[in-house]
């Protein structure tokens, strides 16, 4: 398998133009995924992870805005191609399925002329390949009778089967990286697993890459082999799935673990970490976690500490590590 | 469908009813009409004569049953001004009346669209300001002092339009841009705002993400949804528009129902009247059952019972 970087994000800024001012949701975010990889992006709501995918679809709507950074798929930088090159990529190599499965498909078309739009746009195809293409599709994401269903309306599905064709849509081109975003939260825990099995599988047949979405430490530890991890709009740590369970360097990645015995979510554990995301008008001034951190010094009061390399391809936003790095070089 | 419809049709029997009562019972409430019939040096004698030979003596609901049983018969009584039966009379006049209310529904629907949708997609641009503006006086402006503003401009001082009565294509543009005005406004508000909510919806979101072009999202996606409650609006105005109709045919001499049901009024000529209403509220009644079934056919989430 080839390991190239497939899309790598640099400083990326978005922000909300509020009337109270301007909310910096995704602030100074980097990160790579390479071809085939699949990278998981944890934070608590409201961090910014679902900004950050609209970012890299090219999604954002007002009063949002991309004010910096960089975003490369294949090298290209998606902020500054046209709308028209953008298009050519949704729904093509860059694909995402969405948190809202019940919402996400319009009511009023046929899953089958949903499926076949997105074939159109992108192959050379007659209506009738279309067709052929997006009954395979639904079977290849387990769905039964997928002539019938072809035909159905969405409010004739159950939410499980209306995130398989979402997936069913989203894998229809082919995508090189496949942007999903918590696809299992809104589902009852049964369908998620089959949910993720079959992202997993479909995914390991085409080589395409996962940027995946989620609350849940256990789909973390069973799909990703990269873990991000986010907090108040920025990356507060990278590393590797093993290395992140076994030796989270972040306070607050060791906060999430420390009292996750078992699968949990996010949500639910967090109220064993005190305090909550500072908002716009709390953003403390030094490292954005320091009012809930046990290790706070002065120093981070004061100053915002930077995203380090400790070794082994870890990435840390912590003042206790560039106090180590200093003091050891 | 076809059984849905009929069983909507159905359901109308009883609302016509009711409706002839109230029409019946307004025409009884209103007085003897035998006293304008008959020339003003009539003696008590002769208008008590008129009274029993046409039934006005019998006791109300012998009036409603007889008047009930001429109406299954599409009989509404005589005209006595124009001494022939009211209900042809009516009739006659409804094709004027429907050309006007349909020329001004497809006026108003083809201006507000493009209207409603610009305003939605560019917020805030100097169109959707014009077009809230607009709509705000659009609404204000009463259809007769709008429709005098017309003539005295586009017919008395530009000459561009016939002044009033009905047979070219000249003669409609004013009343119907005077009938259309007030419902363009309403439909416009409307639709910018069901457009902006349903631009905001998830589904829109999804179409975005397949890299399909902004028009097409807009006009596919989210004008394809705003369609509901478009018919919605569009069937309640029926009425408004018809009620318009009185007011602007007579502006207009536009010789329709309208026009017709306001000189019966003046001359209590009750036949007319009574032929009118009825007709009149038959059509609104059809209007809301069309949308019944346009709802039918644009939202599979509804079923068929
Ligand atoms: N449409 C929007 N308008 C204004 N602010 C928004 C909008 N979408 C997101 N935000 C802001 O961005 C922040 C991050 O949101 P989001 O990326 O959705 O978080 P999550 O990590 O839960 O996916 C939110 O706290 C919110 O303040
Ligand atoms: S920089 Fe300081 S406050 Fe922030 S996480 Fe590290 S130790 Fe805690
Ligand atoms: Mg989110």
């Amino acid at each position: 398998m080839k390991k190239d970087t497939l899309l790598s994000v640099s400083e990326l800024k978005t922000y909300f133009f509020m009337e109270s001012g301007a909310v910096p949701s995704v602030h100074g975010v980097s990160f790579e995924v390479k071809q085939g990889e699949t990278v998981a992006i944890v934070g608590e709501s409201g961090c910014g992870k679902s900004v950050t995918s609209l970012s890299i679809m090219g999604l954002v709507s007002s009063p949002g805005k991309i004010v910096g950074g960089d975003i490369r798929f294949h090298g290209q930088d998606l902020t500054t191609i046209s709308e028209k090159e953008y298009r050519k990529l949704r729904g093509n190599d860059l694909s995402m399925i969405f948190q809202e499965p019940l919402t996400s498909l319009n009511p009023l078309f046929t899953i089958g002329s949903q499926l076949d739009e997105v074939i159109l746009l992108h192959q050379q195809v007659t209506k009738e390949e279309a067709r052929q293409k997006g009954i395979e599709m639904l079977k290849k994401v387990g769905i039964p009778r997928a002539e019938q269903v072809y035909r159905s309306y969405p409010h004739q599905l159950s939410g499980g089967m209306r995130q398989r064709v979402m997936i069913a849509m989203a894998l229809a081109c082919e995508p090189k990286l496949l942007i999903a975003d918590e696809p299992t939260t809104a589902l009852d825990v049964t369908i998620q697993a089959q949910i993720l099995q079959l992202m997993r599988k479909l995914v390991k047949d085409n080589n395409t890459a996962i940027m995946l979405i989620t609350h849940d430490l256990g789909v973390v530890a069973e799909m990703a082999d990269t873990v991000i991890v986010m907090y108040a709009g920025q990356v507060v740590e990278q590393a590797d799935v093993f290395t992140l369970f076994a030796a989270p360097a972040h306070p607050y990645t060791q906060g999430l673990l420390a009292s996750t015995p078992k699968i949990q979510t996010i949500e639910e554990e967090l109220q064993s970490i005190e305090g909550t995301v500072p908002t716009q008008e709390t953003m403390p001034k030094g490292c954005r976690f320091f009012p809930r951190c046990p290790h706070a010094s002065e120093q981070c009061v004061q100053n915002q500490p930077s995203l380090l390399k400790i070794g082994g391809g870890q990435l840390v936003r912590c003042w206790l590590f560039d106090a180590k790095e200093a003091a050891s070089g | 469908m076809a059984s849905y419809i009929f069983k909507r049709l159905g359901e109308m029997i009883p609302v016509l009813l009711i409706i002839s009562f109230i029409v019946f019972a307004l025409v009884f409430v209103a007085g003897n009409p035998v006293a304008l019939m008959l020339p003003e040096d009539a003696s008590q004698e002769d208008i008590d004569q008129l009274t029993a030979s046409l039934g006005l003596d019998q006791p109300f609901l012998v009036q409603y049953g007889k008047y009930l049983f001429h109406l299954v018969q599409g009989e509404f009584g005589e005209s006595f001004r124009y001494n022939t039966s009211a209900l042809p009379l009516v009739l006659e006049r409804l094709p004027a009346t429907l050309e006007l209310a349909v020329a001004a529904l497809v006026l108003a629907v083809t201006m507000a669209i493009p209207l409603g949708i610009w305003s939605a997609t560019k917020q805030n641009s100097p169109v959707d300001l014009l077009a809230a503006g607009g709509s705000v006086i659009g609404k204000a402006m009463p259809n007769f002092w709008l429709g005098i503003m017309l003539i005295l401009i586009f017919s008395v001082m530009l000459g561009w339009f016939p002044v009033s009565g009905r047979g070219t294509l000249g003669h409609l543009v004013l009343p119907a841009l005077t009938l259309a005005t007030g419902l363009a406004a309403e439909i416009t508000r409307l639709l910018r705002s069901s457009m902006i909510e349903i631009l905001n919806q998830d589904y829109i979101r999804t179409a975005r993400s397949k890299g399909m072009r902004e028009g097409m999202v807009v006009y596919k996606h989210a004008f394809r949804n705003s369609l509901i409650p478009l018919v919605t609006v569009v069937a309640l105005q029926t009425s408004t528009v018809v009620g318009g109709t009185l007011i602007t045919e007579t502006v207009f001499s536009w010789p329709g129902l309208g026009q017709l049901l306001i000189q019966a009024v003046h001359t209590r000529d009750m036949a007319i009247v009574q032929a009118c209403v009825f007709v009149i509220a038959v059509l609104v009644i059809f209007m809301n059952l069309v949308a019944d079934v346009l709802y039918r056919l644009l939202d599979p989430r509804i079923k068929y019972e």
